[in-house]
């Protein structure tokens, strides 16, 4: 295949990382590639969760639906999940869950026998896969902050109990929002200002201090010493407008432009816990270009508009 | 009840194609491409990478109804190229792009978790 490459040349920079938090700017692309990167990020890099409850015993005050429900939202370490199969096209099986490939087994046996209440929470689950195990245990990742009592399931009281096995599958976030890594994922325009210094100094101290409070958020400040209006944090922006019309009313129009670069992108991505952060980003981008990689032309297409091609649409025209 | 299910949204029925090409019958170098089982994710960047194509007169996407899972990419190009060609091109391109920016950001990862 010939033809020039207009392939552009994204840039990245991390500003912040933990493991369930991440903040970078990406540059030299476009909203669209940036889009795509939050959609798949949210609703189609896959994670393990629980996905089918078999209730063995259930005395508590929650019905059997309702404890399967709060299962399947737990998020469980999914480092994994990338390599596993999907259960309905694993062989191994017939998609029933049954095999290591595709699926991973937990257990969960309680019984309250004092008179105190009895939190029933993740970290009763026990996971039949050390690397596939609900999030916040400490022993996984102790970098996670915690408060050590994992998430919690039902309470029981004095001779409830609960006893069933659960069946984990891979999934995506299209399919239930239990599946999707990601807590949030956004991303902002990096916001140009430009202030006319020439016009703001046409303002009075008094003025320039309440143009600069017009604003809802503190994007910008008086130098103490100069006593010049400066942009002390641009990202603070919320392109809300407001500092604009405060010009426009105090009779100073064109005061200051901003305007949305639209080829630099500020992400915040924070994750449930399933993969880290810095993880998600990269299955992201792999995800993107296996859908990329679906939607090429299959052989057969190709060879079916060579031949009829021209010749087809000719006679289809009429 | 009569609910379709949940996966009908991302896995492609059997005996179905993922891409179908068909060819516009009255205007030559144009085309449309009806993709299965793709939504804004990827109709949206393929249509902006065939807008950095000098050589594609006209490129949009559409999503028909919400609960047809499949987007229609139309393209038009100049006599130089065809519809064919500029579609594979921008399939190339975008994938070059996110090889740099899978580079970019590990190199970034490795560089930071250095520093702090």
């Amino acid at each position: 295949m010939e033809g020039a490459s207009y392939a552009r040349m994204p840039r990245v920079k991390i500003r912040e990382l933990k493991d369930d938090y991440m903040k970078f700017e990406l540059r030299d692309t476009d909203a669209s590639v940036a889009n795509a990167l939050r959609r798949v990020m949210i609703s189609e890099v896959p994670t393990v969760a629980i996905d089918l409850v078999e209730i063995e015993v259930n005395s508590s005050v929650l019905n059997d639906e309702f404890i399967a429900h709060r299962l399947g939202l737990i998020p469980l370490t999914s480092e994994r999940a990338m390599a596993m199969r999907f259960s309905r096209d694993c062989d191994a099986c017939d998609g029933d869950g049954q095999c290591e490939y595709c699926s991973v087994e937990f257990h969960l046996r309680v019984k309250c026998i004092t008179d105190q209440t009895l939190d029933v929470s993740s970290k009763d689950l026990i996971s039949s896969d050390h690397t596939v195990t609900p999030v916040d245990v400490p022993g996984g990742d102790a970098s996670i902050e915690s408060d050590g009592r994992g998430i919690i399931i039902v309470k029981l009281r004095r001779g409830q109990e609960l006893r069933l096995r659960a069946i984990a599958r891979k999934g995506i976030g299209k399919d239930h929002a239990k599946w999707s890594p990601a807590a949030t994922v956004t991303f902002m325009y990096e916001p140009d200002i430009h202030i006319n210094e020439d016009l703001m100094e046409s303002l009075t101290l008094e003025e320039k201090k309440e143009w600069v409070d017009s604003s809802p958020t503190r994007v910008f400040d008086i130098d103490p010493v100069t006593q010049q209006v400066m942009v002390v944090d641009p990202e603070a922006y919320s392109y809300d407008d407001e500092v604009i019309k405060k010009a426009e009313a105090m009779g100073k129009p064109g005061l200051i432009e901003i305007t949305a670069k639209q080829d630099s992108f500020i992400f915040t991505v924070e994750s449930t816990g399933a993969v880290k952060a810095s993880q998600l980003l990269l299955n992201s981008i792999e995800i993107l270009k296996q859908k990329l990689d679906a939607v090429r032309l299959s052989e057969d297409t190709v060879e079916a508009d060579d031949q009829f091609g021209e010749l087809g649409a000719h006679m289809r025209g009429g | 009840m009569n609910a379709p299910d949940r996966y009908e949204r991302f896995v492609v029925p059997e005996g179905t194609k993922k891409v179908a090409y068909e060819r516009d019958t009255k205007i030559i170098n144009a085309a449309s491409f009806t993709i299965e089982r793709e939504d804004h994710t990827i109709g949206n960047i393929l249509r902006m990478q065939l807008h950095k194509d000098p050589n594609v007169l006209f490129a949009g996407y559409k999503l028909p109804h919400p609960l047809q899972y499949k987007i229609i990419i139309r393209i038009h190009t100049t006599s130089q190229s065809s519809p064919m060609q500029a579609y594979n091109q921008s399939i190339n391109d975008l994938d070059k792009e996110l090889d740099t920016l899978k580079s970019g950001f590990e190199a970034e990862l490795l560089k930071f978790s250095k520093d702090y």
